[in-house]
């Protein structure tokens, strides 16, 4: 027994020592608050092509937050964000760095800053997804207010507001409905979910085996649920499209340079990468996204973006409201509250 | 003025100084132990009326009553099971009872976070048993499951030290008051239990503050506590709300620690010797078989069922290739990080347990205690407090493998510690002295005549520290530098994406390793 466990320690001195010894300089450091599953095809093509080591720290959010706090000792090279207000929070902050990149500048300027520091890569639609099997379209809440009505008590999903899709999401009501309204549908919405979960895989595939009728998610999580073998009798509304209608939310995803990369020309390799056309089909037909790339081709239930109404926020102006509205959710109890 | 600092430092150690090497090198250890949580409280008490008000107004009533609510019913559960558990394979003619002795432990080895994830496969509302009419009865993700996932695995702390202590209680008093007349009910009730009590406080107290302390599980099965009430807040990086949270945490444990051994003085038993004479077996009669049922559904679901679980979606996992390079890569980055952490904390913890022992003083006692708190306290706090000391004093090790290895260091010591304070207990001081008075040096007493005598309980204190860093969650979630995933965040992001197909042979891998050193830990009671 000595003998093994002398070996082990032996071992784990070698490889410890190995693994101290890396070199630095071809490496990217990506911070991600995207779900790895989105971002690893990306990174491990990118390291492929390039021989560039991509370390991926998959967190959420709240990476945000470590990116500010990290500012005097810049750790990460690229932030690959769910949410355009994040990104141009963090602009705001002087936190990233200019890009004059002309495959940034290709991209429509509703969905990129104007000094290509952050640009979006897909777009993602708000929507309900409601098991089929448990209710009928006509049956389903119409608009985002009606989660407030007490009927639907203990009968749909959200994720928490720490996740960066909901920030984005009660930024644009925010805008659209101001403080007081905006406090009360969350106070609401809080008390009438039947579980507020971190992420919105949980929400699919709870739906989808019909664990809870409906759940706010984005619209590409429905096009992946409907791919699923089993589960897959889900449906999906486009919110608010009445005559009086506000219209649902469209939000980008995207990446960010980061100031002060301790990596900026890989970094820079990396946008550029992600933007090409062969990247941009994989957001469209492995994540069953909307890229915003023009001209890539997207999957056949992927509503286009022209045949639904929306809301007129701009991503930008979310930038500037994104703490108020952390500060907002806090104040309802929405933040981590994840258990009822 | 010389003679009189001499003259101190003579008296603070009872005529009997250190080397100052030996004396440096501990309390730089023991500083170093205690710093980051030292942080977090200042952190904390100097948060401000305002945030503990708002903390208070809204967030911490609720927090108390679920951290204090859940520990209380998962310490009570665990109790009551252990104690019978014990009492079952220790006293009676309960079939196998050899097996069982071993075979009851091995939860133990099972983090309960891996737990709680085979019982959502299981139980949860898409599991195997979803389908079964009144499943939807119980939900796993309600406070009566987190307290049985979490009672299912703990209980083995009460059942371990239980069981040790009743092999060594004298069968005397038992059969004198059988003699009196008692019924064997009371004698079981009145006489074995009250003699236990030492036992199941210590056992209990040890639940309790694991229950206080874990994420893993709690966070998964979707329940709040303090514990990930501070690990959001830590993510969102709201460290003063973390650190004030923190405080409350940690006082409420110091309490329980307190309250245990207030309760426990005037209450001392003392066996005689002589009368450890195996008694016979009690024969359970008509409650054999009902009680061999018991044991073994006991069993099952905390051994059996989490195994074929893991078994099941580790097979689908390999035959769809999760065993890939990346796999190898997380494993690499998991026996690195543990092994670099054991082995940091077998050269330090000898110098501190030597101190104590054979120095004693106010110093290295408190020394000790100090190397302490890391070990008492729940991961996230001493993962809150290592951000807090790197940022600000060592901002180039900040974000490095380094500390996280730390982390591992300053959580896991004490169980290094102990293993050396048991195995140095048995050197005599006198072998040392006549190593000393043969004309050796005292650090070639060390490495000649100590060293050698107590390099198998080093050993298995590394080894202890090893498995513990291999399991750890939360500090290494809070602390892991880009890239560099560990097979239990593996678990952790995989099974939180429903992909237990990815995430069974990593959780499989750390059950399998943990196994190894529980020969010594059954061996300790």
């Amino acid at each position: 027994m000595k003998k093994v466990i002398l070996t082990f320690f032996a071992i784990a001195i070698f490889v410890a020592a190995l693994s101290g010894c890396s070199a630095k300089p071809g490496e990217l450091v990506v911070y991600s608050a995207r779900n790895e599953s989105f971002v690893l095809p990306l990174t491990t093509a990118f390291e492929q092509q390039t021989g560039i080591k991509v370390r991926l720290l998959t967190g959420n959010e709240a990476l945000v937050n470590k990116l500010g706090e990290e500012k005097n000792n810049v750790q990460a090279d690229i932030f690959f964000s769910n949410d355009a207000g994040a990104m141009e929070f963090l602009r705001l902050q002087g936190l990233l760095q200019a890009n004059k990149s002309p495959a940034v500048a290709a991209i429509d300027p509703l969905y990129r800053s104007d000094d290509g520091s952050w640009v979006g890569l897909s777009a993602r639609t708000r929507v309900l997804i409601y098991n089929t099997d448990l209710i009928s379209e006509e049956n389903m809440p119409k608009s985002l207010w009606e989660l407030t009505d007490p009927k639907w008590e203990g009968q749909f999903m959200i994720t928490r507001g720490g996740n960066g899709s909901m920030v984005a999401h009660v930024a644009a009501l925010r805008v659209a409905w101001g403080d007081e309204r905006t406090t009360e549908w969350l106070t609401k919405v809080r008390a009438n979910a039947g579980v507020i979960v971190s992420g919105h895989t949980d929400i699919r595939r709870a739906v989808g085996s019909g664990e809870y009728k409906f759940g706010l998610v984005n619209n590409y999580y429905y096009h992946l649920q409907l791919a699923e073998d089993k589960d897959n009798n889900v449906g999906a509304i486009y919110p608010d499209q009445g005559a009086d209608g506000m219209g649902a939310f469209v939000n980008a995803a995207g990446v960010a340079l980061i100031k002060g990369a301790p990596n900026s020309s890989n970094a820079k390799k990396f946008v550029d990468f992600l933007l090409q056309p062969e990247q941009q089909r994989m957001f469209a037909f492995n994540n069953k996204e909307v890229p915003l790339v023009p001209g890539v081709e997207t999957v056949s239930e992927a509503k286009r973006i022209d045949e639904y109404k929306v809301m007129s926020v701009r991503l930008q102006d979310i930038g500037a409201v994104w703490a108020d509205v952390k500060a907002l959710i806090e104040a309802a109890g929405l933040d981590w509250d994840l258990s009822k | 003025m010389p003679r009189t600092v001499s003259a101190y430092w003579l008296k603070l150690w009872r005529g009997n100084p250190p080397g100052i090497f030996l004396a440096l090198l501990s309390l730089v250890v023991g500083c170093a132990m205690f710093i980051p949580v030292l942080y977090v409280f200042v952190r904390g008490l100097q948060g401000g009326t305002a945030s503990w008000m708002r903390l208070m107004d809204t967030r911490i009533p609720i927090l108390l009553q679920r951290s204090l609510g859940l520990a209380l019913v998962v310490t009570v559960l665990g109790v009551v099971i252990g104690v019978a558990a014990a009492w079952l394979v220790v006293r009676t003619d309960l079939p196998g009872k050899r097996a069982w002795q071993w075979l009851l432990a091995l939860p133990m080895v099972i983090p309960p976070y891996i737990g709680a994830i085979t019982y959502i496969i299981i139980f949860g509302p898409r599991g195997w048993l979803h389908n079964l009419p009144g499943a939807h009865l119980f939900s796993i993700y309600s406070f009566g499951g987190v307290a049985l996932v979490l009672t299912t695995f703990t209980y083995p702390y009460v059942y371990l030290i239980c069981s040790a202590s009743l092999k060594r209680m004298s069968r005397s008093y038992e059969e004198a008051a059988q003699a009196a007349g008692f019924s064997r009910g009371a004698v079981a009730l009145r006489v074995v239990l009250p003699m236990l009590r030492p036992a199941i406080g210590a056992g209990a107290l040890l639940i309790a503050l694991y229950v206080l302390s874990d994420f893993g599980a709690i966070s998964i099965l979707r329940y709040n506590t303090f514990t990930t009430a501070i690990y959001y807040q830590m993510g969102s990086f709201d460290h003063k709300a973390a650190s004030i949270l923190s405080v409350i945490l940690v006082l409420i444990s110091l309490t329980l620690i307190w309250l245990e051994t207030k309760t426990r003085q005037g209450q001392k038993f003392y066996v005689t010797k002589g009368g450890l004479a195996r008694g016979a077996e009690i024969p359970l009669g008509i409650c054999k078989w009902p009680s061999f049922i018991f044991i073994f559904m006991l069993f099952a679901v905390s051994v059996l069922l989490p195994l074929g679980v893991l078994g099941y979606w580790s097979y689908t996992g390999i035959v769809r290739g999760a065993l890939d390079q990346r796999f190898f890569g997380f494993a690499l980055n998991s026996l690195s990080t543990a092994g670099i952490a054991s082995i940091l904390s077998m050269t330090f913890a000898l110098p501190v347990v030597y101190l104590k022992l054979r120095h004693p003083s106010i110093v290295s006692y408190s020394l000790d205690k100090m190397a302490y708190a890391g070990y008492a306290l729940p991961g996230v706090v001493v993962a809150l407090g290592l951000v807090f000391v790197f940022s600000n004093y060592l901002p180039f090790l900040y974000g490095s493998m380094a500390m996280l290895i730390i982390s591992y260091v300053v959580r896991f010591l004490p169980q290094n510690m102990q293993a050396v304070e048991a195995s140095l207990n048995l050197v005599s001081p006198r072998i040392e002295e006549a190593g000393r008075s043969l004309g050796l040096p005292p650090w070639q007493t060390l490495f000649k005549i100590t060293l050698p005598v107590v390099a198998p309980g080093i050993l298995a204190g590394g080894a202890f520290v090893f498995v513990s860093a291999l399991k750890e969650l939360p500090a290494t979630l809070l602390l892991r530098p880009p890239g560099l995933d560990t097979l239990a965040v593996r678990v952790w992001i995989e099974a939180g994406e429903g992909f237990y197909h990815a995430a069974a042979p990593a959780a499989l891998i750390i059950i399998l390793i943990s196994i190894l050193p529980l020969k010594w830990m059954l061996s300790k009671y």
